[in-house]
């Protein structure tokens, strides 16, 4: 087997699937979001950031590079196999989105998988949304106290949802035993053989 | 998705599937630009009629993969219309502020996410997953390992699902409270995510315990090629854009040439 070389099959097969749960959630996640969408007011940026959880979640089970951008990618492919009522935006909305996580990890070297550098991912994530939706949706053209709700809203959102829920259920999911096969031996596994 | 629905197969699925994916990858980057109201309307007519007349399935099904497309199209158009920034006011009241530029935008922002829903949805009817991930590694070269795994995790949808109704059958048998919606997804997602890393873990090491790997040549069940409805395809695409262009520009339905 090729030690260390980037992903290995296991780690691609586990956030794969990992990501093809959060996919079918993100299906099932569009007709609520325009559900809450006639309340007006942007609630529904609110939920805006379920969108961006597997590349958050997927990265605190595995902890290593490219697994918050390959989740996203696969979340969003299943997302689109599945027939999204966004069609093939989501595809570009998803490498978009798991890029900016990414790149919140890296800035961290993969070495900090507390709640505040996932909030920071799940920010990174919606920085990402808002450009897409910049090009797509013109959202500029809003009027400036709409604007500034829209933001907020999907901001809050993402924080709560992809930041601090997502760890919140990585923390649960540890309890049940399941991540200590999937994550590499760390330093001190390895300070305690040598005890 | 919906191979148990009976399809009759088109042209549409005929077409190299990397092929399919990149040029309309190339359309909706295409129609990020398009700012012109009159030409994106008649973009999303000429994909709703290819999507109703040569994707293969019985109407009754169209009509319903499209009903949610109308609700978007409501969504996606009304918060521009009803706060977007304008000069020409048609109606106020209170916070609503509908101008004739903002509405403009707004049946922009419409047809643009109905054209995207059509691309995506025509793709995803008439392609099959197995083909396009066998189609990606041999034309584009997509490696094996991310390949199958995404087949894997494709083929592992209705266990998950079946997963799904045990978790709910024995919350109910139960009697679990009710709960907030969070709390909620925590009940489904540990069961389901601690099973399926378990289970993925397991197809992992069983295809790497039957020497599965990406470092030699590979050969292919499924010897994915081009023909001649790629060229039939790519001429259609290209005579409906130059087609919605021209028609337009030359006969506009409304005198907006940018909604920006």
């Amino acid at each position: 087997m090729q030690a260390s070389k980037g992903l290995k099959l296991a780690d691609i097969l586990i956030t794969v699937v990992i990501s093809i749960v959060f996919g079918i959630v993100y299906k099932l996640w569009g007709p609520f979001y325009y559900f809450v969408k006639p309340f007006g007011l942007h609630i529904d940026q609110l939920v805006y950031g379920m969108w961006f959880i597997a590349a958050t979640v997927a990265f605190l089970i595995i902890r290593k590079p490219g697994v918050a951008l390959l989740a996203e990618i696969a979340a969003s492919s299943g997302e689109f196999i599945a027939g999204s009522e966004w069609g093939l935006e989501v595809l570009i909305y998803g490498v978009v989105q798991g890029l900016l996580a990414e790149i919140v990890f890296a800035a961290f070297r993969y070495k900090r998988f507390d709640v505040l550098v996932v909030s920071l991912a799940a920010i990174g994530s919606t920085i990402g949304s808002l450009v897409m939706d910049f090009y797509k949706g013109y959202i500029e053209a809003l009027a400036p106290w709409n604007l500034a709700l829209f933001l907020l809203a999907r901001f809050v959102g993402a924080v709560l949802i992809s930041g601090v829920f997502a760890s919140s259920l990585v923390k649960a999911l540890e309890a049940t035993g399941v991540t200590q096969m999937v994550r590499s031996a760390s330093k001190e596994d390895y300070e305690q053989l040598n005890r | 998705m919906r191979l148990e629905i009976g399809y009759r197969e088109t042209w549409l699925h005929r077409i190299n599937p990397s092929l399919k994916l990149l040029v309309m990858l190339a359309i909706f980057i295409a129609v990020l630009f398009v700012h012109n109201p009159n030409v994106l309307a008649n973009l999303a007519v000429a994909l709703l009629l290819l999507f109703f007349i040569c994707t293969g399935y019985p109407l009754k099904y169209l009509l319903l993969f499209f009903l949610p497309f109308l609700v978007i199209f409501v969504s996606t158009a009304s918060s521009m219309t009803l706060f977007g920034e304008g000069k020409t006011t048609w109606f106020q009241w209170g916070l609503i502020h509908i101008t004739e530029e903002s509405f403009l935008r707004g049946m922009h922002l419409g047809f643009r996410a109905l054209t995207f829903a059509l691309l995506g949805l025509i793709f995803s009817l008439t392609t099959r997953p197995v083909y396009l991930f066998y189609s990606l590694m041999q034309q584009l070269k997509l490696k094996p390992k991310y390949a199958y795994s995404f087949l894997a995790g494709i083929r592992l949808i209705p266990i998950i699902l079946e997963e799904f109704q045990t978790v709910q059958n024995a919350l109910k048998v139960r009697g679990a409270a009710q709960v907030g919606i969070f709390e909620k997804i925590k009940r489904y997602a540990i069961p389901l995510l601690s099973q399926s890393i378990r289970r993925a873990q397991r197809i992992a090491v069983a295809m790497e315990a039957k020497r599965f790997s990406s470092g030699m040549a590979r050969t292919f069940y499924y010897e994915i090629s081009f023909s001649k409805y790629d060229i039939v395809f790519i001429f259609s695409m290209a005579g409906i854009i130059v087609l919605a262009y021209c028609v337009g520009t030359i006969l506009p339905y409304v005198p907006v040439v940018d909604v920006r």
